[in-house]
């Protein structure tokens, strides 16, 4: 909301300097985005009547002219402007007077006749680019005053940021007492009586009936005709008021429509009454009626619900929001009909909001106007038409009210204040607060206020907002900082934190850099990179900020490919990242959110010393990092890696993947992108992609200390062997096989090395293996071993189908 | 046999001298202290020596032992240090060349911030609670006291999802979530994602994160004081020494409201364009619970009160890393991400 300081003062008078104004609106609740000082393009001109006009002696185009300029004096100037005539109020620049960039006025001799001054049109002064004449100044200019200060040019303008449950302070006056009420100033509102008497000839022409048939939608409904009416341009000085105030000036009528809603926050209609059948007006829902044509010309669909003003024949407008082309005030209007009415916020918003047509009128009504401002709005509204647009009263004003609203009376308990805020603000001050906002006061018992909140302030309805009043008005600077008691009982730890905190350490601590990619993305994307989840189905947005954002990723997948290509692109030779965040995907009808951590590795990954060889990332170093974090969590024994079905995870190599599975339930994926898939994203090297759904891992936790195992006494002894098995046989069946074949005192099983080559037949491998054998009460002896690990070895070699190798 | 013994030795000790190699020093040891070396076999020629001279030949014969012996323990030791020092020299390393690194991954400045921010309401007493990102438009809005159709409603445009939920527009929704399933007293922070119609661009993003923080108790325990006083407390100890004010505002659910500003970190109050010459920047809002949250959630409003505030972390990130551009945070540059550090968290 714009506030000019001038229109301001015509209601308040605060000496304060604007910087301290904008300073206590701010700290209010209100605060001033922007300050902007405004200087008039000129001085020295002022208001001048024009007492006499002749024709110049010397040139049939130009007129002398006698002005009278009060104070400063009498003067005679040469004028070329074809509306120059006695008794007309005009701007008169006297000598010395600067006028936009020019130098200053020098007195001149035109066409043999001194000029003593020169009367101004709008561009000489830079108001518009109005050359046609000289500017008509309103009757109210005083002779001899500053025509800069009559039109407001010199002026200061707030912006000014109004919360949504301010709508009182969607109008001048509603910001003047606003400041009124921050600098204990007083409020000086306008007295408004309405002027037409019943007996007044126009009324049985001009009759008024109104019909609210939705008086749950419509609680108010005021109206007044006027006739005699001559359209035209406004005033210079109220144009400029609706400018400062960032609206468009049309014509006098509509202009002072807006004026008055700018000025009391009630929105005004005026319709062309002739264009009205039988003069009544009709409140309704839209019902069967279908469409509408607005005043800027659209067909708007309507809901059954809308509120719409009507005739007995058709719609005229859409309650609150905009008027109809079929009703419009046009230059040939004479006689109009002012509206001014409550309407619900809700029915208001709800239609602006489906047709998108958010206007000025709207968007007070749905914050909620004056519930009881509209017969005043009329009275004001008449009384400028009659002044700039000659209008009479044709009516008296129709005030139809079918749903009063009652006054309602809050308690405000001062020890309840006391004990919210932390704070003791004096009753008197209390009092004197809520008073300067119009509410009125009395005490109901001891340390209880009774406080009726003013019609215009809907707001406030329970203590608390009567508190907030107070606590505001003193700019919150009533209330300490204090430290509240620390609380006694430890705060239980969150175990869904701790565990994405020590994960996040585990992947820093393998090399890998945090990611944070956006939730919304391509259809494409997700059903490309499918993630753990091959079946699920996609979250959409209804209502997307694009295409390309139109889905909640199922995968973290992608979001990490596109950072890696994202970095190549900028000069990366390697990216190694994680990512921990919710994904999506539908559950039947039900959208669900799901963590996973995922990450990608590419390019070389352990950083070696100069000269050194460095390792590629792919399949295995990847392996190890989430065998490392298995480790770290304790879930390791639990967690088995299996080759994958291509189908589960076509973006994968089919070769180079597999699915991570906690006892045997599927956790998660590991492997290198399919090559078409590299192809596609242009990656030349190996790209390692693992996704794991946490809540299992959460469930089960960074695994708890077990009790305590001293160290083994006794030395273990080696024992290797080597077994010739196929290709394709995994090697951790092999260590489960000779881990299940029991043999006495052996204490691990592990795989050093796999050979493939020419010393084995094609397709087959040898896989080495270490068996350590420990007891617990002596050191073994060879031959001890030696018996045990025989055995293990046929009955491996049996097991298996395998091989031995020498 | 004597002269014999003294030639023995005047020629070992010759050949004993300083600049001896090994060979020539152990060609010494084998012909003089040998199996059948000189002094063995003088040794085996005592029988012919009178028995009155034998002791003091004896003796002659030990006495050189032990000298050629002292000479080659000497010497030995001697060479044995000189060729350390060469194999030293040999291995020097350059020592200003880089180490071997071993893998550290950088932590996202999102998640630095943000746990430097848990750190301190953590250190604070209180807990910190995880809550859903798809909501229903009760916890999101209608338990905040947001009427349908009410223009604040407008200052979050929002994301709907299939199914008829919503993405949380704020990380409100954890402070219902939360008290509907606990009675007070409580003080918890709820940090998450959040989400609005926003374009990704230098100031905003689609998808960012927030801190909701609150704390209720019995009516009179938790006041708006205690709101000023911690929130002061955090901006100092996450900021350092700054100004603050508190201004009133507006929040559906909250009453009283008010926006938290500090000092601009880049002029220090004195106004700079970064601050729109104001001297101050918001860093959050905050307010007492509204009575309708309270009975929202089935909390008697005239037993409890408390208050809630709500920051978001980009935006603070935004301040404290001097970081001008908020794509920065979801573009996953490594020359943004390598400059943030590879330890978590914590208040430093």
């Amino acid at each position: 909301m714009k506030l000019p300081l001038s229109w301001m003062r015509d209601f308040v008078s605060v000496d304060a300097p604007v910087e301290e104004i904008s300073r206590r609106l701010s700290y209010g609740g209100l605060v001033v985005e922007h300050i902007e000082k405004l200087t008039p393009g000129f001085a020295g001109v002022f208001a001048a009547r024009v007492t006499n006009v002749e024709k110049h002696p010397n040139a049939d185009r130009l007129n002398l002219v006698e002005v009278d300029a009060g104070t400063k004096g009498q003067f005679k100037v040469v004028c070329g402007a074809p509306n120059v005539k006695a008794g007309m109020l005009a701007p008169l620049a006297l000598v010395g007077a600067q006028l936009g960039k020019e130098p200053a006025l020098e007195a001149a001799v035109i066409r043999g006749v001194q000029s003593e001054g020169m009367l101004c049109s709008e561009r000489e002064l830079g108001l518009s680019e109005d050359h046609a004449g000289i500017l008509a100044l309103g009757a109210d200019a005083l002779l001899g005053g500053d025509v800069a200060a009559y039109l407001h040019l010199d002026d200061t303008v707030l912006d000014v940021e109004i919360t949504p449950n301010r709508g009182d302070c969607l109008s001048i006056l509603g910001l003047a007492r606003e400041v009124a009420a921050l600098f204990s100033g007083r409020l000086r509102a306008p007295r408004l009586r309405a002027a037409h008497s019943a007996a007044s000839p126009d009324s049985a022409q001009f009759s008024i009936a109104v019909s609210i048939d939705a008086p749950d939608l419509c609680p108010r409904y005021a109206a007044l005709a006027m006739t005699g009416i001559k359209i035209g341009p406004s005033p210079a000085w109220l144009r400029r008021r609706l400018e400062l105030c960032g609206m468009r000036a049309l014509n006098n009528v509509v202009d002072a429509t807006n004026y008055v809603m700018l000025e009391l926050g009630q929105p005004l209609h005026a319709f062309d009454y002739g264009k009205i059948a039988g003069g009544k007006i009709i409140v309704r829902r839209a019902g069967e009626t279908r469409e509408f044509v607005t005043l800027d010309n659209i067909t708007r669909t309507l809901d059954p619900n809308d509120l719409l003003i009507a005739d007995s024949d058709k719609p005229l407008a859409i309650a609150g929001v905009m008027g109809g082309l079929n009703s419009e005030v046009s230059d040939s209007t004479t006689t109009i009909l002012l509206e001014s009415a409550y309407f619900e916020p809700m029915t208001v918003a709800r239609t602006a909001r489906r047709l998108g047509l958010r206007s000025e009128a709207s968007y007070r009504f749905e914050r909620g106007i004056d519930r009881a401002g509209q017969v005043g709005a009329l009275i004001r509204a008449a009384e400028l038409i009659r002044k700039i647009a000659r209008g009479r009263e044709a009516s008296p004003i129709a005030d139809f009210e079918p749903r009063k609203s009652e006054p309602r009376e809050i308690a405000l308990d001062l020890g309840a204040m006391e004990s919210l805020l932390g704070a003791s603000i004096p009753p008197g001050v209390a009092r004197s607060r809520l008073k300067s906002l119009g509410a009125q006061v009395s005490t109901r018992a001891k340390g209880v206020l009774a406080v009726v909140p003013p019609s215009f302030r809907s707001d406030l309805v329970e203590q608390a907002d009567l508190i907030e009043e107070v606590a505001r008005l003193g700019g919150l600077e009533d209330i300490p900082a204090l430290l509240p008691p620390r609380v006694s009982a430890l705060a239980p730890l969150n175990r869904e934190r701790e565990f994405i905190k020590g994960t996040r350490e585990v992947m820093l601590g393998c090399g890998l850099t945090e990611a944070a990619t956006l939730a919304f993305i391509a259809p494409a994307d997700n059903a490309r990179f499918s993630g753990i989840q091959i079946a699920a189905r996609p979250v959409k947005v209804t209502n997307p900020l694009s295409a390309e954002l139109s889905e909640l990723r199922v995968s973290l997948m992608p979001g990490l490919v596109t950072s890696l290509r994202f970095n190549l692109n900028r000069e990366a030779r390697s990216f190694h990242a994680f990512e921990m965040g919710k994904v999506f995907r539908m559950n039947g009808d039900i959208a669900t959110e799901h963590s996973h951590l995922a990450a990608v590795s590419y390019g070389p990954y352990a950083l070696s010393a100069v000269g050194e060889q460095s390792v590629d990332a792919g399949f295995y170093s990847l392996k190890g990092i989430l065998e490392s974090y298995f480790d770290a969590t304790g879930v390791s024994p639990r967690i088995a890696f299996k080759a994958i079905e291509p189908a589960d995870a076509p973006f994968l190599h089919p070769g180079r993947s597999a699915i991570v599975s906690l006892d045997d339930v599927p956790i998660g994926l590991i492997g290198e992108l399919h090559p078409a898939e590299a192809m596609r994203l242009d990656l030349s090297e190996a790209c390692a992609l693992c996704e794991l759904d946490l809540s299992n891992l959460i469930a089960y936790g960074f695994s708890p200390r077990k009790t305590f195992q001293p160290p083994p006494k006794f030395p273990a002894i080696r024992r290797d062997l080597a077994l010739v098995l196929d290709r394709n046989f995994p090697a951790d069946m092999v260590v489960k096989t000779i881990r299940e074949g029991g043999a006495s005192l052996l204490e691990s099983v592990e795989v050093f090395d796999v050979y493939e080559g020419t010393a084995v037949a094609a397709g087959k491998k040898s896989v080495a293996l270490a068996c350590r054998y420990r007891a617990e009460d002596r050191t073994l002896t060879d031959e001890e071993v030696n018996r045990i690990h025989a055995v293990l070895v046929e009955q491996a070699r049996m097991r298996l189908g395998a091989e031995l190798r020498q | 046999m004597k002269e014999q013994l003294e030639e023995i030795r005047r020629r070992a000790m010759a050949e004993l001298s300083d600049d001896a190699g090994e060979a020539q020093i152990d060609a010494v040891r084998v012909r003089v202290l040998g199996r059948s070396g000189e002094l063995t076999e003088i040794m085996r020629g005592m029988r012919e020596v009178p028995n009155a001279e034998r002791p003091a030949i004896g003796q002659l014969i030990n006495q050189i032992k032990r000298e050629v012996e002292a000479r080659i323990e000497a010497l030995s030791e001697k060479l044995k240090a000189a060729s350390l020092t060469k194999s030293l020299n040999e291995k020097r390393l350059d020592v200003t060349l880089p180490g071997m690194r071993v893998a550290r991954g950088h932590i996202h400045p999102i998640t630095d911030i943000l746990e430097q921010m848990l750190a301190i309401f953590e250190s604070m007493g209180f807990e910190v609670a995880m809550t859903q990102d798809i909501e229903d438009d009760f916890h999101n809005f209608a338990a905040l006291n947001f009427r349908p159709h009410h223009p604040a409603r407008d200052m979050q445009d929002t994301f709907y999802v299939d199914g008829g939920m919503l993405l949380r527009t704020h990380t409100s929704n954890g402070q219902i979530r939360v008290m509907e399933k606990r009675r007070p007293p409580l003080a918890v922070v709820c940090p998450g994602r959040c989400y609005r119609r926003d374009d990704l661009s230098v100031r905003a993003s689609p998808m960012f994160t927030q801190i909701e923080g609150f704390m209720v108790d019995k009516r009179g325990r938790i006041t708006m004081a205690h709101l000023k006083g911690v929130l002061t407390e955090f901006v100092r100890a996450f900021f350092g020494s700054t100004a603050v004010r508190f201004r009133s505002s507006y929040f559906p659910f909250t009453e009283p409201s008010a926006e938290l500003d500090m000092h601009c970190l880049l002029c220090d109050g004195a106004g700079c364009p970064v601050c729109k010459h104001s001297g101050w920047t918001e860093v959050l809002g905050c307010g007492m619970i509204h009575p309708n949250v309270m009975r929202a959630v089935e909390y008697n409003p005239d037993e409890f009160q408390g208050f809630a505030f709500g920051m978001g972390v980009e935006r603070t990130g935004l301040l404290k890393l001097g970081v001008d551009d908020m794509r920065l945070f979801f573009e996953n540059d490594l020359r943004f991400l390598d400059q943030f550090p590879a330890l978590s968290g914590g208040v430093r």
